[in-house]
């Protein structure tokens, strides 16, 4: 019987489906892979990484001189890393490390010495090689004593040496002489000494990194970690149930977290340290110059209502600025408990018997969208119509920079130390619309002598009561709204197991690191 | 044929150059820049201003321009805001993966599509018509996100023949077509709705012809009627209408790639509109519009060759 060419090309296209259905499954590696919310990388150099999936990307990498607990970032808490033990003078001012000998760079780069701590910290500190300079403000010199020690010298007083020297942000140290060597390559191929080392950077597609066999606390058990990039959470999802990721970054949302719990295999991570949800007033736009104003605003706010659509898994309450498990958190600060009744008596108090208007630009990003919505609903109910204009996230950072609106929303994660929150939002040097401005969207300028006076207090106690006293008075002047954390949520597949317990983590995602392990599956 | 050629592609240049040029302005219009996306909730008002000097945007956007279209003539994409890294390899390890798609797509479109539209034709207000027309309906209505997410539930997660990740490793085939095929059989099937209709409908036109008929009483099998004398004139317009799909399927492939997280040539347009990368829209912008041409170029001269009566000067 004659074919037709048509039917016999048919068949053949068939044939090679099927020898591509039958090719053989790569050999079965110990291999880790994390799915995030995320387009790309923005830097491997752990001097300029600054989203959640470079974070998580750069962790695996490096060490710090210090490192925080593994899934804990309780400052108290901080252990020897790429230093085995340190001294301080007894004004706080000069630290003195002395570093593992034999620690080894990746890819034969050498050993880690004083020159290369130098290198780094010098790095960090700089506004031209290093993202997080301002943090390193307040040090002066780095000295090298002798091959295995380094010491650090500052102009003054700080929070927390050690908080600036652990495995997160310029805390990292790099290979000095890979950095020489490879200059802006750096960013997209570093060497550290971490338990895994760069293996392969798809732009658009994936990070993937494997172990490094002389990392100094023994070799990782897993072979290779992949962190793929995935915006799309249906896509991820998806990848997720067909066991092609292993950890999956999820919606922080209530529906999401039960949906994942049905999943057969599947465990919930849901960790700190959050990202605070705070509502700024800005004190120079009318009517929120008027106090009663503010005050009838966040007694109107009802966060209980707002935990619930949220979700009670995934949100922990907020009653200050600064979270309790901050260092200087505390609870005790006046409280705007949810009274309408009140709120329409200060309104009517300050010429605003009907309520009034208020425009503000809100980005298109859920986790400040959906909140906001709630928000706008409930002041809405007393009169106050919140008129929001949707943008992309990216213009709307731009845009609450300008000092244009009366209101922010803002989101973030910082250090747990209340400086960091007091200094970035509340201190007048970050007023919005100033050469130095970094986020005080309130303008509030009357706390900076507690700030600056907590900065150099060598008492942790005596700091801790500057803190509070910075935090009452925020609340007292009714310059912001804290709402509540959001924690981060995670999907993971019962038989990777990290290692540790995670509670809360800088990277923002669960740490992989030498004891993450996979069990059989 | 030559001659036309060469007329064809100085003739582009313009039309590029326009394109570029609406690009160019249209994204900086809009708010948000590349400085905030790259240095995000970090951003201090002296980072951005530093960052943007860095990038070069602080310059009067005449300036910029300017520099864009010198850099341009002499063959340089530019290198990404965000990255840093040259563009022209960034692209060059993308494009395959999206022409890859492009042309899975395509194939499936047409091994299915062709026949698919010759039976509801030759089978016209019967069922086989009435079905093909059907599905057909509802391949054109369905937008490839939602095809691509139904194939992936159902073929991925349901049965666990595909995967839903990734673009396999490119220089092994075997990974390569594996990655591919869910992928490519969601564009194609989008495909095989819009060629069998535009075959179904130039068949019916054909079959009608006296030449036909003749045929038919010259007592040739049907078959022969079909393929040899009605199937290549039929054909004609709808290889005119393919060289369009091309540059609609690799405009589809942004989407795809996206929802399969496909490396590409589309995930890079959007990321990049997502992150204000000037530099890096307008050099994928640049590179599909080259395509466009190259797709709609080759269509018209393969119109030639299969009509013969069309003569090009």
């Amino acid at each position: 019987m004659k074919i037709s060419r048509y039917w016999l090309f048919l068949l053949v296209g068939v044939i090679l489906v099927g020898i591509v259905l039958m090719s053989p499954v790569l050999a079965q590696e110990k291999m880790v892979r994390m799915a995030l919310k995320a387009s790309d990388i923005r830097s491997l150099d752990p001097h300029f990484g600054t989203t959640t999936i470079d974070y998580a990307c750069i962790d695996p990498m490096f060490n710090g001189l210090v490192r925080f607990k593994p899934g804990d970032i309780d400052p108290d808490k901080i252990q020897p890393d790429l230093a085995e033990r340190w001294e301080r003078s007894k004004d706080g001012l000069v630290w003195t490390f002395y570093l593992r000998k034999g620690v080894k760079f990746h890819k034969g780069y050498g050993e880690l010495t004083a020159e290369d701590v130098k290198f780094s910290l010098e790095k960090a500190a700089n506004k031209a090689t290093s993202g997080f300079a301002a943090d390193y403000s307040a040090l002066d010199k780095v000295e090298v004593i002798d091959k295995y020690t380094v010491r650090l010298t500052f102009k003054s007083a700080i929070p927390s040496v050690l908080g600036i020297l652990t495995n997160y942000h310029g805390g990292y140290i790099v290979s000095k002489k890979a950095v020489e060597e490879r200059g802006d390559k750096f960013k997209f191929d570093p060497i550290g000494t971490g338990p895994f080392m760069l293996s392969e950077y798809v732009p658009k597609e994936k990070v993937a990194e494997v172990r490094n066999p002389d990392y100094f606390r023994g070799k990782a058990k897993l072979d290779r970690i992949e962190f793929w990039f995935m915006p799309d959470a249906s896509s991820r999802e998806m990848a997720f149930r067909n066991n092609e990721i292993d950890i999956v970054e999820g919606e922080r949302e209530q529906a999401w977290v039960n949906k994942m719990r049905q999943v057969p295999g599947t465990t919930m991570e849901i960790f700190g340290p959050g990202e605070l949800l705070v509502l700024f007033f800005n004190t120079t736009k009318k009517p929120l110059d008027d106090i009663r104003v503010r005050k009838a605003m966040s007694y109107a706010i009802n966060v209980k209502e707002l935990m619930t659509f949220l979700g009670p898994d995934v949100t922990e309450k907020l009653v200050s600025p600064i979270p309790m498990d901050y260092l200087g958190g505390t609870d005790k600060v006046p409280h705007y408990e949810f009274n309408p009744t009140k709120t329409k008596q200060l309104l009517a108090e300050a010429g605003y018997p009907k309520g009034f208007d208020l425009p503000m630009v809100m980005t298109e990003m859920s986790d400040y969208r959906r909140p906001m919505e709630q928000i706008q609903e409930q002041l809405r109910r007393v009169g106050i119509n919140l008129k929001m204009d949707v943008i992309t996230h990216s213009a709307y950072h731009e845009q609450i920079r300008k000092d244009v609106d009366p209101l922010v929303l803002y989101v973030c994660a910082r250090f747990p130390v209340a400086d960091s929150l007091l200094t970035q939002f509340y201190y007048s040097k970050s007023i919005v619309g100033t050469p130095t401005a970094i986020t005080n969207f309130s303008h509030y300028n009357k706390i900076d002598d507690l700030i600056e006076k907590a900065r150099v207090e060598t008492d942790p106690n005596k700091q801790k009561a500057l803190w509070a006293e910075a935090q009452v008075k925020i609340m007292e002047d009714a310059v912001a709204v804290p709402l509540c954390i959001t924690k981060f949520v995670f999907a993971k597949k019962n038989y990777v197991d990290l290692g540790y317990d995670l509670k809360s983590t800088l990277t923002l995602s669960p740490n992989i690191n030498e004891t993450t392990d996979i069990r059989k599956k | 044929m030559l001659k036309y050629t060469i007329r064809r592609i100085v003739l582009v240049l313009p039309t590029l150059w326009a394109v570029v040029t609406v690009v160019f302005f249209l994204i900086r219009i809009v708010p948000g820049g590349p400085a905030v996306a790259a240095l995000g909730s970090y951003a201090t008002e002296e980072s951005i201003k530093e960052l943007e000097k860095k990038m070069g945007l602080d310059r009067p956007i005449l300036v910029q321009y300017g520099s864009f279209l010198k850099d341009l003539c002499r063959g340089e994409l530019g290198k990404s805001l965000i990255t840093n890294k040259p563009l022209s390899a960034e692209i060059a390890k993308a494009l395959p993966y999206t022409l890859d798609l492009t042309f899975g797509g395509m194939l499936i479109g047409i091994v299915l599509g062709i026949p698919i539209g010759i039976l509801t034709a030759v089978k016209r207000n019967r069922l086989p018509d009435y079905v093909g027309r059907i599905l057909s309906l509802v391949g054109i209505s369905m937008p490839e996100f939602y095809l691509g997410i139904l194939l992936m539930f159902i073929f991925s997660i349901k049965l666990g023949i595909f995967p839903v990740l990734g673009g396999g490793n490119f220089n092994v085939l075997s990974s390569r077509l594996y990655h591919l095929a869910l992928p490519a059989l969601t564009l194609g099937l989008i495909m095989t709705a819009f060629i069998s209709r535009m075959v179904r409908s130039s068949m019916l036109n054909v079959l009608r012809e006296d030449y036909v008929r003749t045929a038919r009483a010259k007592g040739l099998h049907e078959r022969v009627v079909i393929y040899k004398h009605a199937l290549r004139n039929a054909l004609i317009p709808t290889v005119t209408v393919i060289g369009i799909y091309m540059s609609i399927l690799m405009g589809g492939s942004v989407l795809t790639e996206i929802i399969f997280s496909r490396p590409g040539l589309g995930k890079m347009m959007v990321f990049a509109v997502k992150d204000r990368d000037y530099i890096a829209l307008q050099s994928v912008i640049i590179v599909f519009s080259s395509f466009v041409f190259l797709f709609n170029l080759l269509t018209d001269l393969l119109y030639g060759i299969i009509d013969p009566r069309i003569e090009y000067r």
